[in-house]
């Protein structure tokens, strides 16, 4: 009997899913004019097939692992690296929070620069520095070419005010 | 007969305007440079340039991503010829061979047998859909909103349950694409549902979201996490490109044959390419003269897998365009696209909008031509393309994919909620649950949620309604039978045992 801890995992939070699901349409309106169901009965009908397949999919897992999974090719995968996954983690939410603050470049260069860095590469300032001539022509591109608006943020001033 | 040809000269008036012209050009050309980058497959090639089209009127932009469509197909089988990482599940099929010649020093005449029978079978399959499109619009042109329910309901039902490896995660990510759907402003009523109170979400969850979520930022994450420090292989092309007299007499009855195959199954709710390639593979196999080169590299097995990949695709477009069904999540993008323009595809398409659908149709044959010329003579400048390390590789898609999710409303919200769908994608990737069914749900789910309760207010609240109609009826009771009869006979199959 082979049982995996991820496909438990999943398995109940698809079921979470569907009854977090149920709890918010339990508040929706449920009046239907001539059709007579109201904004609520599919998301009914979802959070309940949520709830049968979360059911269902962990039954899977707790008796014998779910069904027909293919396996990785042998050499294909290499065991799980944390650090790996934490820098593109990284990446994204210092991405997030500076976007709007520094600007669209200065998020581009850290962003670029944390997932090659979660990619294995060592060379962080030649990183940044392609990271760099990317966003900006990026930059140029949608804000110049075509009229996207991206915020300029710290780099204003030599940006111009294209940007926001 | 004499109308539809009216119609498609009209359409090549329109395809081959300077302007219309050029956006094919770039459509194509971008599209083979983004798909031959590994790990990029067309749905997420379409996907990220999607809001590219902001600013473009709907004719130009619309012959633009049909050029991207294609052009990602061309470009992923170079990557999967050379490189052996195919970019989705429709090129593993290419893989098992082509690899291996490249392997033997005949990548050459492998990239040159994948590109010629691409456009052999996208040309006859674009030819078909020519054909094929104004009778299907004649059928749909009948059909209420209780029939397109329940052939939504049978698209859903063929694309997550019985296709894929398995009911249950097939179900799942239907389920959960579909919840997603539900997410904004109800088009009823106008009573917002699943927003929480957060502006971004009551526009609801734009596709461009989803779909680079789960592709992008769920492989970037998958491929950091097991992948990274694995070393990079890639066969070099080397010799030359010609194909000899016995590899073109190998490989045309491939593409015919993979033609046959994949158009028809394009065409039904069959979860994109995957099922007519390797189809397309076990009948080469199987006919072949040569059966000792297969495992090693035998023509016949890129030819006809490619060829099928290609004649699919078109295939896919005669229910997205005449019905406004996608049957794979790249198709599901698609008419994202379209909906950005307020443009829903459908029967009413066809007279509405003539100059855009059939100029959109001419622009395929005219993409077939093009993407032959910019894959064969200059293959060269996309190997160069494929030598960008996989750091730099990574951490440009995801520049370009979160600029699309920001994009959307500049805002950070947006880009939240990409990393959730990323850590989405990422689980499905690695525990094995298809993508594409949740990426149907979003799109397809508000739609069939429509027809529903339109049919419903018609029929004031009769829901016997979707039995009594023939058409209808049908569609739901073929849909059951499929959910039934593989489950009867696998008990058969268990009790006999």
């Amino acid at each position: 009997m082979r049982r995996s801890a991820a496909e438990i995992a999943l398995s109940a939070g698809v079921l979470g899913v569907g009854a977090f699901a149920t709890v918010v349409t339990a508040q929706l309106s449920g009046e239907g004019g001539y059709a007579g169901i109201g904004p609520n009965f599919i998301p009914a009908v979802v959070a309940a097939g949520l709830l049968v397949v979360g059911a269902w999919l962990l039954w899977e897992a707790l008796a014998g692992g779910w069904r027909n999974r293919g396996a990785p090719d042998e050499g294909a995968e290499h065991p799980f690296d944390a650090q790996a996954f934490w820098w593109i983690t990284a990446g994204l939410f210092a991405h997030m929070a500076l976007i709007g603050w520094a600007g669209f470049v200065i998020a581009g260069v850290v962003l670029f620069a944390c997932v090659a860095r979660g990619f294995g590469s060592a060379r962080v300032l030649r990183d940044a520095a392609i990271g760099l001539v990317l966003s900006l022509a990026v930059f140029v591109f949608f804000v110049k070419l075509l009229n996207v608006n991206l915020p300029a943020g710290w780099l204003q001033p030599l940006l111009g005010s294209a940007g926001i | 007969m004499v109308e539809t040809f009216n119609a498609l000269l009209h359409g090549f008036a329109v395809a081959l305007t300077p302007m219309n012209l050029l956006w094919g050009f770039i459509g194509v050309t971008v599209g083979t440079a983004v798909g031959v980058l590994p790990g990029v497959g067309p749905a997420l090639t379409v996907a990220m340039l999607l809001p590219l089209t902001a600013k473009l009127d709907p004719t130009g932009a619309l012959i633009m991503f049909a050029g991207i469509y294609y052009g990602a197909m061309f470009g992923g089988s170079t990557t999967t010829i050379l490189l052996n990482t195919p970019g989705e599940s429709a090129s593993i099929a290419t893989a098992l061979e082509g690899n291996k010649m490249a392997k033997r020093g005949r990548a050459g005449p492998a990239l040159a047998t994948a590109a010629i029978g691409s456009f052999v079978a996208g040309s006859i399959a674009t030819a078909l859909l020519t054909l094929l499109a104004p009778l299907v619009v004649e059928i749909a042109l009948k059909f209420g909103p209780a029939e397109y329910f329940a052939l939504m309901v049978f698209a859903f039902t063929t694309v997550a349950a019985v296709l894929g490896s398995s009911t249950s995660r097939g179900l799942a990510s239907l389920f959960l694409g579909l919840l997603f759907g539900l997410v904004g402003i109800d088009g009823q009523t106008g009573a917002p549902r699943f927003a929480f109170g957060v502006p971004e979400l009551l526009d609801g969850i734009d596709v461009v979201v989803l779909a680079v979520g789960l592709f992008a930022v769920g492989e970037a994450l998958y491929m950091a996490a097991y992948t990274s420090r694995l070393p990079e292989t890639m066969e070099k092309l080397s010799g030359s490109l010609m194909m000899s007299k016995e590899d073109w007499k190998r490989s045309w009855p491939a593409w015919l044959r993979a033609t046959a195959i994949g158009f028809p199954f394009g065409t039904i709710p069959a979860g994109g390419a995957e099922i007519p390639t390797f189809l397309s593979y076990a009948v080469e196999k199987k006919l072949t003269r040569y059966p000792e080169e297969f495992g090693k590299g035998a023509i016949e097995g890129v030819a006809g897998p490619e060829a099928a990949n290609n004649a699919s695709a078109t295939g896919v477009l005669v229910p997205l365009l005449t019905l406004g069904i996608p049957t794979s999540a790249t198709a599901a993008i698609l008419l994202g696209a379209f909906q950005n323009y307020g443009i829903q595809p459908g029967p009413l398409l066809f007279q509405s909008q003539a100059d855009l659908v059939w100029g959109l149709i001419a622009s395929l044959y005219v993409g077939n031509v093009l993407l032959l010329i910019l894959n064969l003579p200059l293959v060269g400048i996309w190997v160069k393309v494929l030598q960008i390390t996989r750091p730099l590789l990574y951490a440009g898609i995801l520049v370009f994919a979160t600029l699309g999710a920001y994009s959307l409303h500049q805002s950070w919200i947006d880009l939240l909620t990409l990393y959730v769908f990323g850590l989405l994608g990422f689980a499905m990737r690695r525990w094995d649950i298809p993508v594409a069914p949740a990426v149907i749900g979003l799109i397809l789910g508000p739609l069939a949620e429509t027809q529903f309760r339109r049919a419903l207010s018609i029929s004031q609240g009769d829901a016997t309604v979707f039995l009594t109609q023939p058409i209808s009826a049908t569609f739901l009771a073929v849909t059951a039978l499929l959910l039934i009869v593989p489950w009867v006979l696998r008990r058969r199959r268990r009790a006999a045992t």
